[in-house]
């Protein structure tokens, strides 16, 4: 990791512990992480044959363009695309606009513990929960417009108009940006304990330069490069979600995700080739999203390097910079107001437009929940299985990887990545196929499998740093003592990274919770979990059942989340001078 | 271990019987090794599970199978009942023929017209077999053999009964249109206020072919398959209606809620004035649990509203196809299609013939309450058949290119 300065430490450039045989080493992480990522490509594949016209089961066994002419023909499609764009890049830039104007006001004050202590628990809620929420609460008939009516807007009956659903996507921005500030903030905070910031920004205001300058200028491009891969996966995740889009999205059309997703489970069985070839085209999508991203940068790159040449010391932005930061909030506010709201909804019995609360209140809908306890405990086994499992490699890679700057290096890295830089959509149908193939499609092992490849990259992404912060000296000492570099490991390496192991352990459960398809389709509907109830319940039926599904949704990561920091404040509290300096 | 040797056999010998046997004539003591073979299995009963009282039946249902039987029922429960036929073709397509992830299924329609044709149900002709066929007559209700002018060729057990209803809240709308062209006018008259689930909602798709056959001058093609037709012509006065409505539509028709609980909730929100359902008691049951006002009422067309029956199938490589068979010759009991009547259960009409049934049974039917909404056996009497279902493919399609582009 790179120089700490604000530590006084030296440059951690190497990994505490020296590789043990390293060639050998780095080959057999490379297989292993093939082997665990193995399920990605296969899927990719079993798309690929369908998409291409082979599909054997409806008789298809010539390679032909047809599936692909077909997809092509889908009314809409060009609408389609231009909503997955632009809800996709508008969303990903504004919750980055907003997550860096929310650090950039409270870095270096004591509302960076606010922070902090709001997005943990925000990011631990299900994409789908933070979705139905924001349905009860912004629809013509929500609670929000139940509030203001008919005091305030004269409506008795709701209005024919509305924000959500609506047919160009707010909803659905409003939606991610309420799950990705958090997120980016939570990343950029992290990132920014590497960046000695006060300096940055004394150096900043001894020229001349605001707060916003200041950061725009010196603090904002170090903390963008140490960010970047969670943008990638934020901007790859907002043009291919399916969940969201399907309780908060436009449905004519609807993104291209879950165009493709409806083709996928089409009474008509032959909709599954053009299916395939939509999968395949929401890869191509997402690179070229990425490629409008990478332009994007370049133009801001320039803009910035233009404002910062014109000498301008731009303190005028500062009061800017205030209010934004304020409207920032707002995604996120609406998201926790919309989960209140499915709590309100979860007890109300009688509750009719334009009343502002329930006229009766009702535990019906709870009493009900009984069906709900095996959903818990399906989603709490897979969340610490899996979440068990992806650390456990990650701890093991981290263990046996060469040093950060080689080239085996970096290749590992990229493969922990892939899971996030490849939409979901287009690799489970396939997947679905080879597990049907195994006999392993409703099995906990499938699930366990594809769960623990999606917190993977989110274990690494919080280990990886910790293990490069632990001051190496610690190691040397033990080793002296006459430790083995496994001794060391354990007895050393691995307490001291008890905070970030817990970090990643409940993000790995929060993870977990929100999989959706990755759910629906290697559980082949055999595993329920709470999420694929509470988009099932979300899609109609009863709104109180729906609210109570969401509550349940919220409280189960968060209770984990709270039991983790517990039980290590409880056991580590003692070490807590010891860890990384940037370590939460 | 001897044990187990001996009902595995028993298994084979009861599998080759029913092989053996020709359909319909196969005895109650056949069915009873059935029975006795299918004790410990599991059945993955994959149903749509959007609404909490249907899924409260099927528990109950699960629960009384498990104490007579020793079978337990897993509610597999589905958004929508082409994704499990979807993975059943997944199956298929990966050469699993046995042991499948589903052994009972909810359906009809199209999907049952799918699984057809693509060769995805039990082989043999296994309803007509099952001990409680004997309370059906298939004279008097002749749909329980045909899914949507589909022959079923017994590879389906029915289930229930449903027809189309139109549901308005009194308070508000006290006359509602009682056709086709009064109900085009009221759209033009109400912007926002009306909507239907969007297809290929089943309940969307059952009310453009309600339209369809209300504004058809000569039904008659919609009965055979649609390749046999002028679909342009048939269907133009459909997309002339659907035209002239659309702009009016909730949400100026750009947005269509996802299924029927979905706009039975803005009509208890208030947001639109009339809802469309399948089941002509849902409406009095969502009064009694507050999901609708009390001033919610139901009625029909003029000219009838459509009506059919829904099945239970076994694929073809049900991992416990018996034990299937054993669930479903228990929802065609009289006791669980008595239970399955009562609106406070769940309300689904029954597919038996109350003429075929004891005494006390009938009785029972007889005694069920109706329900503040629901309509007499009477008003509900005028209804239409369901059309081929080559049919709503093409619809669907044109349906989509009309109207789903975004344009």
């Amino acid at each position: 990791m790179a120089t700490n300065p604000a530590n006084g430490r030296a440059s951690v450039q190497t990994a505490p512990e020296s590789p043990v045989g390293a060639q050998s080493a780095w080959r057999l992480i490379t297989g292993l992480l093939l082997i665990f990522c193995l399920p990605i490509g296969l899927g990719l594949i079993g798309i690929l044959l369908p998409a291409a016209g082979f599909f054997p089961a409806l008789g298809q066994h010539r390679i032909t363009t047809d599936a692909i002419t077909a997809f092509l023909d889908t009314p809409g499609l060009g609408n389609a695309i231009f909503l997955t764009l632009w809800c996709g890049m508008v969303a990903t830039a504004a919750s980055l606009l907003f997550s860096f104007l929310l650090l950039m006001a409270v870095t270096g004050r004591r509302s960076a513990r606010w922070l902090t202590a709001l997005s943990g628990p925000l990011v631990t809620v299900p994409h789908a929960a933070i979705a139905i929420g924001l349905l009860f609460l912004l629809t013509p008939s929500g609670w929000l417009m139940r509030i203001l009516s008919p005091e305030i807007t004269g409506f008795v009956r709701p209005p024919i108009w509305g924000l959500v659903p609506d047919p160009h996507g707010w909803g659905l921005i409003i939606g991610l940006m309420a799950k990705e500030i958090p997120f980016l903030c939570l990343v950029g905070a992290a990132a920014l304990a590497t960046i000695p910031v006060a300096a940055y920004r004394k150096t900043g205001a001894s020229l001349g330069y605001g707060r916003v300058a200041s950061w725009i200028f010196l603090i904002l491009p170090l903390l963008y490069r140490r960010i970047r891969l969670p943008i990638a996966a934020v901007l790859v995740f907002s043009l291919s979600v399916v969940d969201m889009a399907l309780i908060l999205g436009p449905g004519l059309p609807p993104p291209l995700a879950v165009l493709v997703y409806h083709g996928f489970i089409d009474a008509d069985l032959t909709a599954r080739l053009p299916a395939s070839a939509g999968a395949c085209l929401q890869v191509g999508l997402v690179l070229f999203g990425m490629g409008i991203w990478r332009g994007g940068e370049y133009l801001c790159g320039r803009v910035t390097l233009y404002l910062r040449r014109s000498g301008h010391r731009f303190r005028t932005w500062d009061p800017v910079g205030k209010i934004l930061s304020t409207i920032a909030l707002i995604p996120a506010l609406l998201g926790v107001g919309g989960v209140i709201a499915a709590g309100l909804w979860s007890v109300a019995g009688l509750w009719r437009f334009p009343d502002a609360w329930p006229a009766t209140f009702s535990l019906r809908a709870w009493a009900m929940t009984d069906m709900l306890l095996p959903l818990i405990g399906n989603s709490l086994l897979l969340g610490i299985g899996a979440s068990m499992i992806s650390l456990a490699l990650v701890l093991l890679l981290l263990r046996l990887m060469p040093s950060t700057a080689t080239r085996p290096a970096r290749i590992i890295t990229t493969l922990i990545y892939i899971p996030l830089l490849v939409p979901q959509v287009s690799f489970l149908f396939g997947l679905q196929l080879w597990l049907s193939w195994f006999r392993l499609d409703g099995t906990w092992i499938a699930l366990l499998w594809v769960h623990a490849i999606f917190i993977l990259p989110y274990g690494w992404l919080i280990l990886r740093p910790a293990y490069g912060a632990i001051d190496p000296r610690l190691a040397n000492v033990a080793a002296s003592l006459g430790a083995s570099p496994w001794r060391r490991f354990i007895r050393v390496t691995l307490p001291l990274m008890a905070a970030p192991i817990g970090t990643a352990f409940f993000v790995g459960i929060a993870v977990s919770a929100a999989l959706y398809l990755p759910t629906l389709f290697a559980g082949a509907g055999r595993i329920d979990t709470l999420t694929t109830e509470a988009v099932s319940l979300a899609s109609g039926g009863n709104r109180s059942l729906a609210g109570a599904a969401t509550i349940a949704l919220v409280i189960v990561p968060i209770s984990c989340f709270i039991l983790i920091q517990g039980a290590l404040r409880w056991r580590f509290g003692r070490f807590a001078g010891m860890r990384g300096g940037h370590l939460r | 271990m001897r044990h187990r040797i001996s009902s595995f056999s028993r298994g084979i010998a009861v599998l080759a019987t029913l092989w053996l046997g020709l359909p319909g004539t196969t005895l109650a003591s056949d069915f009873d090794k059935v029975t006795l073979a299918a004790a410990g299995k599991t059945v993955y009963f994959n149903a749509w599970g959007g609404d909490d009282k249907i899924n409260a039946y099927i528990a109950w249902a699960g629960k009384t199978l498990k104490e007579r039987h020793n079978i337990t029922v897993k509610h597999v429960k589905l958004t929508d009942t082409a994704a499990a036929v979807a993975r059943i073709l997944a199956e298929k397509s990966a050469g699993r023929d046995s042991d499948g992830t589903v052994d009972l299924l909810w359906v009809n329609g199209e999907n049952f017209a799918a699984m057809k044709r693509a060769d995805l149900l039990q082989k043999d002709s296994w309803a007509p077999t099952l001990p409680s066929w004997t309370f059906t007559d298939a004279a008097s209700l002749p749909a329980i053999e045909l899914d949507f002018a589909v022959p079923t060729d017994g590879k389906e057990s029915p289930w229930g009964r449903a027809q189309l209803v139109f549901a308005h809240d009194s308070a508000v709308l006290p006359t509602p249109p009682r056709n086709a062209q009064e109900l085009g006018a009221y759209i033009a008259s109400n912007p926002g206020r009306f909507t239907f689930p969007q297809p290929p909602d089943f309940i969307g798709h059952s009310f453009l072919k309600q339209m369809l056959i209300e504004l058809s001058d000569d039904p008659a093609p919609l009965y055979a398959p649609v390749d046999a037709a002028d679909f342009d012509a048939v269907t133009a006065p459909l997309w002339a209606w659907l035209d002239a409505a659309q702009p009016n539509l909730w949400r100026g028709g750009k947005i269509y809620p996802a299924n029927y609980p979905a706009l039975r909730q803005l009509l208890g929100d208030g947001e639109i004035d009339i809802a469309i359902a399948f089941n002509p008691a849902d409406a009095s049951a969502a009064i009694e649990s507050g999901e609708l006002p009390d001033s919610v009422r139901t009625y029909i067309h003029e000219g009838g509203t459509l009506a059919n029956v829904h099945f239970l199938a076994i694929p073809f490589n049900a991992a416990a196809p018996n034990a299937a068979r054993v669930v479903a010759d228990f929802m065609l009991s009289p006791e669980a299609q008595i239970r399955k009547a009562d609106p406070r259960v769940w309300g689904d009409p029954t597919v038996l013939s109350l003429a075929r049934l004891s005494a006390a049974d009938a009785a029972a039917f007889d005694a069920l309450p109706r329900g503040i909404a629901t309509l007499s056996e009477l008003e509900l009497g005028q209804t239409l058949a369901e059309p081929h279902p080559s049919w709503i493919g093409k619809i669907e399609a044109e349906w989509q290119r009309r109207y789903a582009s975004g344009n």
